[in-house]
């Protein structure tokens, strides 16, 4: 029977803390540049003019369909021979992570603009606003408040799929814990921890998303998926 | 100075990476076979009204579902040796991370279909005298899968970009291939982009029948 042992690891803790604080700083950044350049995509793919409207599809649906692996590997290895700076992890992750999430995240801008009422769009024009001035007082608003759902389940994804730096030895909390694992001989004590700290931080997120989703269901929002 | 690109060296190496897709598909097959049925199962377990099986069914949902699935791949991996008796494979911990987290997501949807068919059909299935198993099976499951397609086939596409995580334990699919080609050529630029072209041109068909699927089915119901 095998003894559990889990001193090693509280005696290490901090080697852990460390390493979630650097997922959330990922996390963090990704989400503040991919949220901004996921609505210009999905600006850029409604407008209906082709030479904006096609570059904003081919790189909404590259980044969609590509393994964020593969992603990450090529902005590591590749982009810093092609355009010759030195490439961090943490810059590799962060400029992976930004322009992924923002190829979702456009997605998820799109599908709120859309299923505003046309009703909506004519109303703003009858009292005289241009197109961007309906976009930014009357559709966005109301939009911004039907993708709040959709938007924090593509923030949990976002956080799920920063684990990947580990690959490029970014020291998050799976590559501390992988670390420490080699370093204590206890991987299966140390990677539990990791993954019930993973887990609590992200149920936590699950749960405030639904009650969120409960409470603009009451208020009469419906929402979009 | 401009970057000469080379793709000469990859094509020399096709082999290796005819290899590498191999295993790829490999990998997706089984995680797709064994995530949707066991996804089923734990779907079924969610919406019957035993608490002894809705119980294990929601917790093992939530924390598939709630946990990095690159967590799973390396706990496999690198922990459950230590509680099992026999050796774990890298193939074995991919396929148990990729399929149980898959089983994971796709309950939700096997759940979610079952749950939007209206009680009328039930009802009905009951009223010339059907049980509960044969009502599930020969009136709710073939409607129900007919609306959740669109979800399933959104679950293949992830499942198959999930598989490159694989090769993080050291399995054998295209990435793991490309990485080893990369390092062999020191051309990481030719090689991972052809990865990528590769992958998309795989999925985006997929991805747009998707569309299509969605448009129709939208028509229809």
């Amino acid at each position: 029977m095998y003894q559990w042992d889990f001193a090693p690891v509280l005696a290490n803790f901090d080697l852990l803390a460390l390493g979630l604080l650097n997922t959330f700083a990922v996390t963090g950044t990704a989400l503040a540049f991919g949220v901004p350049l996921g609505l210009a995509l999905a600006l850029a793919r409604l407008t209906g003019k082709p030479l904006l409207a096609w570059p904003a599809g081919l790189l909404i649906e590259v980044f969609r369909t590509t393994p964020p692996l593969v992603q990450l590997f090529w902005f590591f290895f590749a982009l810093p021979i092609l355009i010759r700076v030195e490439m961090t992890p943490f810059m590799a992750a962060a400029a992976t992570f930004s322009i992924q999430s923002a190829a979702f995240f456009a997605e998820v801008f799109r599908g709120g603009i859309v299923s505003i009422e046309r009703g909506q769009w004519e109303a703003g024009r009858a009292i005289g606003m241009t197109h961007s001035q309906a976009m930014r007082r009357i559709i966005l608003p109301q939009a911004v408040k039907r993708m709040i759902p959709a938007f924090m389940e593509r923030a949990i994804e976002l956080m799920k799929t920063t684990t990947l730096v580990a690959v490029v030895s970014y020291a998050d909390l799976l590559y501390q814990a992988n670390e420490l694992a080699q370093k204590t001989f206890r991987p299966l004590e140390v990677l539990t921890v990791a993954a019930l700290l993973y887990f609590v931080c992200i149920f936590a997120v699950s749960l405030a998303s639904r009650a969120l989703e409960r409470r603009l269901a009451v208020s009469g929002e419906t929402t979009v998926r | 100075m401009e970057y000469q690109w080379n793709f000469a060296p990859i094509f020399a190496h096709s082999d290796a990476l005819l290899v590498g897709a191999l295993g790829t598909l490999r990998i997706f097959v089984v995680c797709l076979l064994l995530g949707l049925s066991l996804g089923l199962l734990v779907g079924l377990a969610r919406y019957s009204t035993r608490r002894l099986l809705t119980w294990p069914a929601a917790a093992f949902v939530e924390f598939f579902r709630n946990t990095p699935v690159l967590v799973q791949i390396i706990w496999f991996f690198f922990a459950l040796p230590i509680l099992v008796p026999f050796e774990i494979s890298p193939m074995t911990a991919a396929v148990l991370g990729i399929s149980l987290n898959s089983a994971a997501f796709s309950a939700e949807i096997f759940r979610g279909g079952i749950q939007s068919i209206e009680p009328g059909q039930w009802e009905a299935g009951r009223a010339i005298g059907m049980s509960y198993a044969q009502i599930m099976r020969r009136i709710i499951l073939p409607q129900a899968i007919r609306r959740m397609l669109p979800a399933l086939t959104n679950r293949g596409i992830e499942i198959f970009k999930m598989s490159t995580l694989a090769s993080v334990v050291a399995y054998v699919e295209l990435l793991h291939q490309g990485r080893l080609i990369a390092s062999l050529n020191f051309n990481p630029i030719e090689t991972y982009t052809v990865i990528a072209v590769a992958f998309f041109l795989f999925l985006y068909p997929l991805v747009r029948a998707t569309y299509v699927l969605e448009r129709r089915l939208g028509r229809s119901d």
